[in-house]
């Protein structure tokens, strides 16, 4: 529970600092940086492979304005990127493409449809332009279902509140990421969290507040993640959160790819279900 | 190894019991504050005709022995009291109270100059006291004296962020301080996030804090003890004193029960800042555009009685209770934290013989937090709590003049309820708990032997053999401790130490700060117990008899230290000590002193140049990761500390202080690199994610601050009272109490969406304190 402390302590500090005109911008010398390539990955069966694999920046570096310019400098192109499974090799082309249904760009792409194999390792291979690599593994796994989406009223009330309910697959270290949409998948998410199921009992619940009214639209989604998903979207989540808390922990990017490369990223197999609630008349 | 340890103080007793066959007397007894009839630590007793001295220890008490026969002229003296000389005919063993008068028309020359001779001729070395007369001088926040942020003041001692009292001794990290407060373990001395430590200086007697040379009777932290003591209370008449300040007021109490036999004190003090903003709140309910102000105070007790049974017995009941209150309520929520300590302390001193005291205690100690917080139909309660049951017995015999011996044990069964959760809706519906328990024994078996070889040579060693207990898994360890000290000429003594310390008990503690909810954690098979083996020698030096100059240095190693993994989850994990990395240490540097105690212009400078390292960790779960290669600098290791303290005595109305620091830089983990993150939806884009590598790679600015006060005093026929006036950073320096790092967008509109692009990262330094003054009134009567 340390944010709440910290939050607290945030809060009178910053509110007297702000009155009494305590703070100031100043200029900071980091050591300098090694740029680093950035994969993302997500498998989903029936889908076809696709990578964005950008580059970092020093952490100052100017921001670019105009759209060309970032995304030259964003992109990096003229890899070699592969990923193989059950003794096949896809090739993936350095092409932009946008995932419409996600809203999300890539730069490399295999339109062949990822298979529905729960089995065998995906692997992934990347060989920059100076020859140095970059390598993942990853499985798919398991859809986990919803067992019930339940929406109840407060008596005498006009909001209602969402539970979800599902069951841990048991005997197993499971992780989960649950993300609750309010009327729209385009917009942020109202809840987006990440569960390692030693902490919950089998039978899960996920609650809100009573803040839906009736016609809303309720989107479910819970991802079946694996490990390595799991710690580095804790760690992303880590890194940001403590980036402007003077007193949060910071949190290196805890990735699991390997090869020669300065790299930092995710390859991970994308198991979910996805559920749409309408909030009916109480 | 106990057998062995048994062995080896029985050899010793035998041979010690061999020794005291002689012919001679022995002269004890109990020095006093003849106004309070407090008792007097340290205080000076000499026969200048026998070459015999000694001082009273931590109960007053002293004794001494030499031949018989003539008449002896002995002169007992203490820092800020009249000297006095007894004359006794010496036919038998005489037991001899001393009651001293207070400074007014003291001869300063003879027991300022007695003080910095005992500090010469003592083979403590790496020891600081502070004086309550010093802490309520030196201004700190706010106007309240705070004897624990005036230690603060000494070399050796750096504090953590701005204001805040935790202490990084020697390269030891701030779990590393054993603090006791009668003898009680205070788990958290801090109010108000420590900004405010949890003793009121207006019922401390005196603080001591040992960073190196440790003696036997102490154990159980690796990089100091901090030893306060709470005054007994006048046993000679009512008296009161208090103070009203801008944020706390305070009141003490104390006189007889029983004149000159029994006496009590009560003291307390609360902040007032709450009552402002709940007014602020109440005028403005119903008022939609009104946030209200959390309400916030603190508040402590201390309270303690004595009892003199005879002239042998004496009883001591002595307690502590603080809690900070935090409350923040709205019509959807009420949310409410609150933490402290609890202590109490029963002592029972037993004078045996004229040679042999005894000291007897039980301690209770109970440090907790609780946080609840009710939402609609949802509610949380967290908490942790560490309690402790402490029984020792110590003993105190002076054999000769040449031994002086003490030993004793104590035994401690700590109880941890460690990330208590309970959170779930009101229907229970939803329900989830988290939590671990532990019960834990701890104790120590020690001896010590403080003996005078020579006229130029003491030593004094000692072993403490300490043993913890906790889920089937026994530790236990052999400390060794040593330290002499050798009188090149009579103004230049030679001091060497060693010191072997065991921890048992870990602080889980993330930030940088020192936070309420900070967790203890016992060890366990998995979590070895923290060592550090360190080294210090030095010299003090007389210059004149105004000046004490002393130079140490030291090096400290350290074993199984602990730190977090990278991204530790501290919260809701029932299995801590995966998230633990456990290392190596090592802290070496130098410390300077120059103190002056006599005249009107009194004070000292102190210099600490530090190194700090920390490396080779090794995780207790292997799916676990700690990226840090090597050994890296932890963010309290601040290269140059200096801190310079003035007090000038105008006249006995009107006093001035002032108090200049400067500090390296603390270091920070900032992160080098950057990255954009697209998710898995682009709805969840994140622009900036920080790429965090080399830990701690960016040195603060360096500190410094002026702090002025100065003390008006009036005496009313009913007592005394002054107003203290103090400026806090008298220049205004803005230092860095942190920085933090904020991307700054731009909003385009597109299609009519708004879209926000990063422009750039702005760093951001905040300041805490600008120029401070304020203004206090005490009273005395």
């Amino acid at each position: 529970m340390k944010w709440l402390p910290i939050s607290i302590l945030t809060f009178l500090v910053g509110f007297f600092c702000w009155s009494c005109n305590l703070e100031k911008e100043i200029e900071i010398d980091l050591p300098d940086y090694d740029p680093k390539a950035v994969v993302e990955c997500y498998l989903q069966p029936g889908k076809p492979f696709q990578l964005l694999l950008t580059r970092s920046a020093s952490y100052f570096a100017p921001f670019d304005t105009n759209t060309s310019d970032l995304l030259q400098n964003l992109l990096v192109n003229g890899a070699k990127v592969s990923v193989s499974h059950a003794g096949n090799r896809y090739d993936l082309n350095n092409q932009l493409v946008i995932d419409q249904e996600a809203q999300k760009l890539y730069n490399y792409f295999n339109e062949e449809l990822v298979p529905q194999n729960y089995t065998d390792d995906f692997e992934l291979y990347i060989e920059l332009l100076d020859g140095s690599t970059i390598t993942g593994t990853t499985q798919l796994l398991p859809v986990v279902s919803f067992d019930s989406i339940v929406v109840e009223f407060q008596e005498g009330d006009t909001l209602a509140r969402a539970l979800t309910y599902f069951t841990d697959i048991p005997n197993e270290n499971n992780y989960y990421r649950r993300m609750l949409h309010h009327n729209s998948l385009d917009s942020l998410p109202m809840q987006d969290f990440t569960l390692d199921d030693r902490v919950v009992e089998d039978a899960v619940v996920f609650g809100t507040g009573y803040e839906f009214k009736a016609g809303d639209t309720i989107y479910n989604t819970l991802f079946h993640i694996d490990r390595t998903y799991f710690d580095f979207l804790e760690s992303v989540n880590n890194a940001v959160l403590s980036n402007g808390n003077p007193f949060g922990q910071p949190s290196p990017i805890n990735s699991k790819l390997e090869g020669t490369a300065r790299s930092v990223g995710i390859f991970t197999g994308l198991s979910y279900t996805r559920e749409m609630t309408i909030v009916d008349e109480p | 190894m106990l057998k062995t340890f048994t062995l080896f103080f029985s050899a010793l007793f035998f041979f010690l019991f061999s020794l005291s066959a002689q012919e001679t007397y022995t002269v004890s007894g109990t020095v006093r504050d003849g106004e309070s009839g407090e008792t007097l630590i340290g205080a000076t007793v000499s026969v200048p005709a026998r070459d015999v001295g000694t001082i009273t220890n931590e109960y007053g008490f002293y004794s001494f022995t030499v031949a018989g026969g003539d008449s002896l002229s002995i002169i007992y003296s203490y820092v800020g009291f009249q000297s006095h000389t007894r004359k006794i005919l010496l036919d038998r063993n005489i037991s001899l109270d001393v009651e001293l008068g207070s400074g007014v028309q003291l001869d300063e020359v003879v027991v300022k100059a007695n003080s910095f001779e005992e500090q010469l001729n003592s083979t403590e070395m790496s020891v600081e006291v502070i004086t309550t007369k010093e802490a309520r001088l030196i201004p700190v926040l706010l106007g309240e004296s705070d004897i624990l942020k005036t230690i603060q003041l000494k070399p050796g001692i750096p504090s953590g962020s701005e204001g805040t009292t935790g202490l990084f001794v020697r390269g030891g990290g701030s779990d590393q301080n054993l603090i006791v407060l009668d003898e009680a373990v205070v788990y958290n001395a801090n109010h108000l996030f420590g900004f405010f430590s949890t003793f009121n200086t207006d019922a401390v007697k005196d603080l001591k804090i040992y960073k190196g040379g440790f003696p036997a009777q102490y154990g159980g932290r690796l990089s100091s003890v901090i030893d306060v003591k709470l005054k007994e209370g006048n046993n000679k008449k009512l008296a009161g004193s208090g103070g009203i300040g801008l944020i706390a007021s305070r009141l003490t109490v104390e006189g007889p029960i029983q004149k000159e036999k029994s006496s009590f004190i009560v003291s307390g003090r609360r902040t007032y800042v709450d009552l402002l903003t709940r007014g602020v709140n109440r005028a403005n309910e119903g008022n939609e555009d009104y946030d209200p102000i959390p309400n916030y105070y603190f508040y402590d007790l201390n309270t303690k009685i004595n009892f003199q049974f005879g002239e042998k017995d004496r009883l001591f009941l002595s307690g502590y209770f603080g809690r900070d209150v935090f409350g923040f309520d709205g019509d959807f929520f009420d949310f409410n934290f609150d933490w402290g300590n609890a202590t109490g302390t029963a002592r029972w001193n037993h004078v045996f013989n004229p040679k042999l005291f005894a000291n007897t205690t039980f301690t209770y100690s109970d440090y907790q937090y609780n946080i609840t917080n009710r939402l609609t139909g949802f509610n949380f309660e967290v908490g942790s709590n560490i309690r402790d049951a402490n029984f020792k017995s110590d003993f105190y015999w002076a054999l000769n003049n040449q031994h002086t011996f003490r030993f004793g044990a104590n035994l401690t069964r700590h109880q941890f309820s460690v990330g208590r959760l309970q959170a779930g809706t009101d229907d229970g519906l939803i329900n989830f708990s988290a939590g671990q328990e532990f019960a834990a024994l701890e104790g120590g078996l020690y001896f010590s032997d403080d003996w005078s070889v020579s006229d130029r040579l003491k030593i004094n060693y000692g072993l403490r053999l300490s043993g913890f207990n906790n889920e089937n898994q026994t530790y236990a360890g052999l400390e060794p401790r040593f330290s002499s000290r050798y009188i090149l000429t009579e103004r230049l003594s030679l001091k060497a130490s060693y010191a072997r310390m065991y921890q048992y008990l870990h602080l889980v503690a993330s930030s940088g700060i020192t936070l309420p909810t900070d967790i203890w954690y016992p060890s366990t098979q998995q979590v070895k117990p923290q060592r550090s083996d360190q080294v210090a020698a030095g010299f003090s030096y007389l210059l004149g008899s105004r000046y004490f100059l002393t130079i140490e240095g030291y090096y400290k190693d350290q074993q199984n230290v602990l730190e977090f993994v990278d991204g530790a989850q501290l919260f809701a994990n029932d299995d801590l000590e995966q998230e633990f990395a456990i290392g190596k240490g090592r802290g070496y540097g130098l410390e300077l002193s120059i103190e002056k105690k006599e005249g009107a212009l009194t004070g000292w400078i102190g210099y600490t140049l530090a190194f700090v390292e920390r490396g080779e960790f090794n995780l207790l779960d292997d799916s676990k990761r700690f990226a840090q290669q090597g050994y890296f600098s932890p963010v309290f290791d601040r290269r140059h500390d200096l801190s310079v303290v003035a007090m000038y005595e105008l006249n006995r109305r009107l006093s001035f202080t002032a108090t200049f620091v400067y500090g390296s830089g603390d270091l920070r983990w900032l992160p080098t690199g950057r990255f954009s993150f697209g998710d898995v939806s682009g709805s969840d884009f994140e622009p900036v994610v920080p790429d965090y590598e080399e830990r701690n790679n960016y040195r603060l600015p360096p500190y410094h601050r002026l702090d002025l006060g100065a003390v008006w005093r009036f005496f009313p026929t009913w007592g005394e009272s002054d107003l203290t006036f103090s400026v806090i950073n008298a220049y205004d320096r803005r230092n860095t109490f942190f920085i933090y790092l904020e991307p700054e967008f731009s909003e385009v509109e597109t299609n009519g969406n708004t879209l926000s692009f990063p422009e750039k990262i702005a760093a951001k330094q905040v300041s805490l304190f600008p120029i401070l003054p304020s203004i206090t009134w005490n009273f005395k009567f």
